[in-house]
């Protein structure tokens, strides 16, 4: 195939396309099942949990649903160890390809933040971007603090052997306001930079067809293009653009996350006011 | 004669006996078992141990609670008790309180009314803390008292639930208001260092989201 047709780099494996999947399906799962119950006394709340046939099966979906992302998640970790350089480590885990927030990372966020001021130019940015590597952690912690915390209160008998009642009480702050914090940052911030912001406009694609343009990634990471080309790998990097039938199913499953994580966002701002926290 | 009349009255007797045995309650292990605190510790507890958590008696019956020139044993049923602040060992925890009968619980347990299992699980009050006259939470033959919550109150919907289980607040106190933390200091703080994670996350990601869109929208030329 000719090159010049392949105009994309390649950035996301199959395997690596199929974990944001199945994270995206389960954590709007999670969102609408948490929410149906938190908000079970206003009528928005009855109407989801309705969807899940009602306040105790939205639990029960709930619930199985958390344990299969746990089980995604230590299948995610048993890939990320198998996945890294060991024949380098521990320099691979500081190299340009590592998701490992580095001070790089800090001075490329201040020095970002100094071009939208329009006082600095802006960072050469490598493969990953210092709020891309926060979208990852911020992910990996929050499995595991809600995981953790979903489990406790998910088998109250079991986990009361170990812990003091009350620890319930604690564990069900933790869980609600972790939530309410991957939701908010996930609808709002995660969706708006990956999809919204002009130079990803109208949706960012690289999840889904696991590539992303050239041109305007020569723009957004010119390191990684830049690094790409002198190490002679940017050739064996390029893909084809995904057929016009695919593109238009990754616009529609993704226009219908966002348009779920949006309404469940406006849903529970609006009927925030009329439950008891 | 006089036989045939002894012998109906025998009749008389036994089918007498027969009747009240009818309708009395049957004999069940369960009273015999109750009747003597002393067979049931030696049978029970003393072998087990199992029911040592719930069904200890406390060494003295002095109501904690003292009135002078009131005798100790019955608490005073008058509306000088209604001025008593101390209501968690009684065995009615709202004696004295004037016109009781014409309230409701929700009335002044404002807060406690509202909980998740009040609202979303749609439980009673008295479905807890029992019938008129509801014990003291820390009387001791509450259902609710600690050593015994677990079985008497909690199992019945939470089946097996333990001593441990049991410690869970039930109506536990707002976690963001500073009385918590001296009521429910590890609520209090857990909250606040929540709240602080989340707060100091969207306080730096909030204008830097906005700032990035409006920066790229207005930018001359390519994309960025």
């Amino acid at each position: 195939m000719n090159s010049e047709t392949k105009n994309r780099i390649r950035r996301f494996s199959p395997v690596q396309r199929f974990f944001h999947l199945l994270l995206m399906l389960s954590f709007l799962t999670q969102g609408a099942t948490g929410l149906a119950r938190m908000y079970i006394e206003t009528p928005w709340g009855k109407w989801l949990s309705w969807i899940f046939g009602g306040y105790e099966s939205a639990l029960t979906v709930h619930i199985w649903v958390g344990i299969f992302m746990i089980c995604g998640f230590v299948i995610h970790f048993l890939y990320v160890i198998f996945k890294i350089d060991w024949r380098n480590f521990p320099g691979s885990l500081f190299g340009p390809d590592s998701l490992l927030l580095q001070p790089r990372d800090i001075k490329e966020f201040f020095q970002h933040v100094g071009w939208f001021l329009g006082i600095a130019k802006a960072p050469r940015f490598d493969r990953w971007g210092y709020w891309e590597k926060f979208d990852y952690w911020a992910v990996f912690w929050g499995m595991v603090i809600m995981g953790c915390t979903g489990l406790i209160l998910a088998y109250p008998m079991d986990s009361t052997r170990f812990m003091p009642g009350w620890g319930l009480n604690v564990a069900f702050w933790v869980h609600r306001i972790e939530a309410i914090l991957a939701m908010a940052h996930v609808f709002l911030i995660h969706f708006f930079i990956a999809h919204l912001r002009r130079h990803n406009f109208p949706m960012d694609r690289a999840m889904f067809e696991g590539s992303v343009d050239l041109t305007a990634t020569r723009h957004e990471k010119p390191a990684w293009v830049a690094r790409l080309e002198q190490d002679g790998k940017l050739e064996d990097s390029l893909v084809n653009e995904s057929k016009i039938g695919r593109r238009v199913l990754f616009y529609l499953v993704g226009y219908a996350a966002m348009a779920i994580g949006v309404f469940l966002l406006a849903g529970g701002i609006i009927n925030s006011p009329y439950i008891t926290w | 004669m006089m036989k045939i009349m002894c012998e109906k009255m025998t009749i008389l007797q036994a089918a007498a006996v027969l009747a009240v045995l009818l309708f009395l309650p049957g004999m069940v292990p369960a009273q015999e078992e109750m009747a003597s605190a002393i067979r049931r510790y030696k049978d029970r507890e003393a072998s087990s141990g199992y029911y040592e958590e719930y069904e200890v008696m406390p060494r003295s019956r002095r109501i904690p609670v003292g009135v002078r020139g009131v005798g100790r044993e019955v608490f005073p049923h008058s509306p000088s008790a209604a001025k008593v602040r101390i209501r968690t060992r009684l065995s009615d925890s709202h004696a004295g309180i004037k016109f009781y009968w014409n309230w409701r619980c929700e009335d002044c347990h404002v807060r406690e009314a509202k909980d998740i299992h009040t609202v979303r699980a749609n439980l009673t009050c008295r479905q807890c803390h029992g019938n008129e006259p509801i014990a003291s939470i820390d009387h001791y033959r509450s259902p609710m008292n600690p050593i015994r919550r677990h079985a008497y109150v909690c199992a019945k919907c939470h089946e097996g639930a333990s001593a441990s289980f049991s410690t869970y607040v039930v109506h536990a106190p707002n976690p963001a208001m500073l009385s918590t933390k001296s009521s429910f200091p590890v609520l209090f703080y857990v909250f606040w260092v929540m709240v602080a994670i989340a707060v100091g996350t969207f306080v730096v990601f909030l204008p830097h989201t906005v700032m990035w869109g409006i920066r790229e929208l207005f930018q001359k030329g390519e994309k960025r």
